[in-house]
């Protein structure tokens, strides 16, 4: 499975967010966009997701073109971005059930406390979102997003204020997916976790891309500190 | 059959999270009781007649705090951009609009019956048709209100005048459910012949559906980018 971004350009008024950008990312790797704030990474992952139309240039899945408003394109993506996205007033359990109910998947009780235990957050099930500390509503953020089996996977700066023990978990958690064939493309401005993690690096600076290649090639952490030059990270 | 089901997921989840969240339903429980408290009190009760007036003060108690009510619902959603994760699932904007059109419209049922009871209370007044009428001549106002207010309030949170938006976008175009609902009840209070309300109340189903429709037609132009 490929997923494809071909010539996409997006503005935001008179601001060019995207020039013409092409990425591609495949089934059983990770794919890691990183760049400065402002590079144009976040409307490029809302792109390639369909929450945003781009003003030019296509995304494709396997040669077909794929668009937000198609609810079957809908149903294959899972997102997680740093707002965790779920509702505060209701438990783990109720939070779950909703999103599960939308995708049309039936979950069970024993089906989600095993979807919770994946990611590090069994034992929270009856607790409400409130309650929980950041890095236990981004593991539930995670379970929610893998509870429809999602063949791609979209993650915008899910690092954002996890602890290193939920860090860790959500980097095994990416790492799994990646193994069972899920396209993952992970959005951040940590270029060093990018690279640990990622298969492949996509360098975006002020809507273009500047590097495309393996996160591993030799030199590859010096060619992107040059391109991303005061894009922060450890 | 799946669309049916979405809707009434949404609509519980949004009531769920507003009995939940009980310092706003009470907020708006409070407003009612007081509006009708201070109505009580303006009143000259010895120029004009509580019985003359109470339909149109129980409409326009309505129409302040259900349209208060509508945004709310969409800050809910905003929160912790939960919303964003809802328009990812395969629900359509139609079951998203019809389902938060259904919470709003059980939030107005209870302004609405706590707004009759407290007016004719404050005004002294009884209503010498039955409650029955009165029901069939608020339920297709506040269907239209309910509607209005649903798909106005998801516009007023795209612009950066938020809350003072919505008051400017949805009060011209509820003035004709105001006008004959409040014309209406005052008929049933008056016990006038249905055949003189009758006319009204199609008129306020011709607008309940019309603003259901559009909106569920037209909600996906709010949500997408």
């Amino acid at each position: 499975m490929t997923l494809e971004g071909r010539g996409i350009v997006c503005n935001y008024g008179a601001v060019r967010a995207l020039a013409g950008v092409d990425v591609r990312a495949a089934g059983r790797e990770i794919l890691a966009i990183v760049g400065p704030n402002g590079a144009g990474k976040t409307t490029l992952l809302k792109v390639l997701s369909g929450e945003r139309r781009p003003d030019s240039g296509e995304v494709v899945l396997d040669g077909c073109p794929v668009s937000g408003s198609d609810a079957a394109w809908r149903a294959r993506i899972g997102l997680v971005s740093h707002r965790t996205g779920l509702y505060e007033k209701l438990t783990v359990t109720e939070n779950l059930r909703f999103f599960a109910t939308l995708h049309g998947v039936a979950r069970n009780g024993r089906t989600l406390t095993a979807t919770l235990e994946a990611v590090g957050a069994g034992g929270l099930a009856t607790r409400r979102i409130e309650a929980l500390s950041r890095g236990q509503r981004q593991r539930v953020a995670l379970a929610r997003s893998l509870l429809h089996a999602p063949e791609v996977l979209f993650l915008d700066e899910p690092f954002t204020g996890l602890d290193p023990e939920g860090a860790a978990a959500l980097e095994r958690a990416l790492a799994t997916r990646r193994d069972e064939g899920t396209v993952v493309v992970l959005v951040t401005h940590d270029l060093r976790r990018g690279l640990r993690l990622a298969d492949r690096v996509v360098v975006l600076r002020r809507g273009r891309k500047v590097f495309d290649g393996e996160a591993i090639e030799e030199g590859a952490g010096e060619i992107l500190d040059r391109f991303t030059a005061g894009a922060g990270g450890p | 059959m799946q669309e049916l089901r979405w809707i009434w997921l949404i609509a519980r989840k949004d009531l769920s999270l507003e009995f939940r969240a009980a310092g706003r339903l009470l907020s708006m429980i409070a407003f009612v009781v007081l509006a009708g408290f201070l109505f009580g009190f303006a009143l000259d009760n010895s120029q004009v007649s509580g019985r003359a007036v109470v339909a149109s003060l129980i409409w326009l108690t309505v129409l302040f705090a259900s349209t208060a009510g509508a945004g709310r619902i969409f800050d809910m959603e905003e929160e912790d951009g939960a919303f964003r994760h809802v328009l990812l699932t395969p629900v359509s904007r139609r079951a998203v609009f019809l389902g938060k059109t259904v919470a709003n419209l059980v939030l107005t049922w209870l302004i609405t019956a706590l707004s009759f009871v407290a007016l004719t209370s404050f005004l002294g007044v009884r209503s010498s048709g039955s409650l029955a009428a009165h029901a069939a001549i608020f339920l297709p106002g506040t269907i239209g209100l309910s509607a209005t207010a649903t798909f106005f309030g998801r516009m007023s949170r795209h612009s950066t005048l938020g809350d003072s938006l919505l008051p400017v976008l949805t009060f011209p175009l509820l003035a004709p459910v105001v006008f004959f609902g409040a014309t209406a009840s005052a008929r049933v209070f008056m016990a006038l012949p249905w055949d003189e309300i009758s006319g009204l109340v199609r008129l306020l189903w011709a607008f309940a559906i019309g603003s259901v429709t559009v909106g569920a037609v037209l909600f996906h132009q709010l949500t997408d980018e």
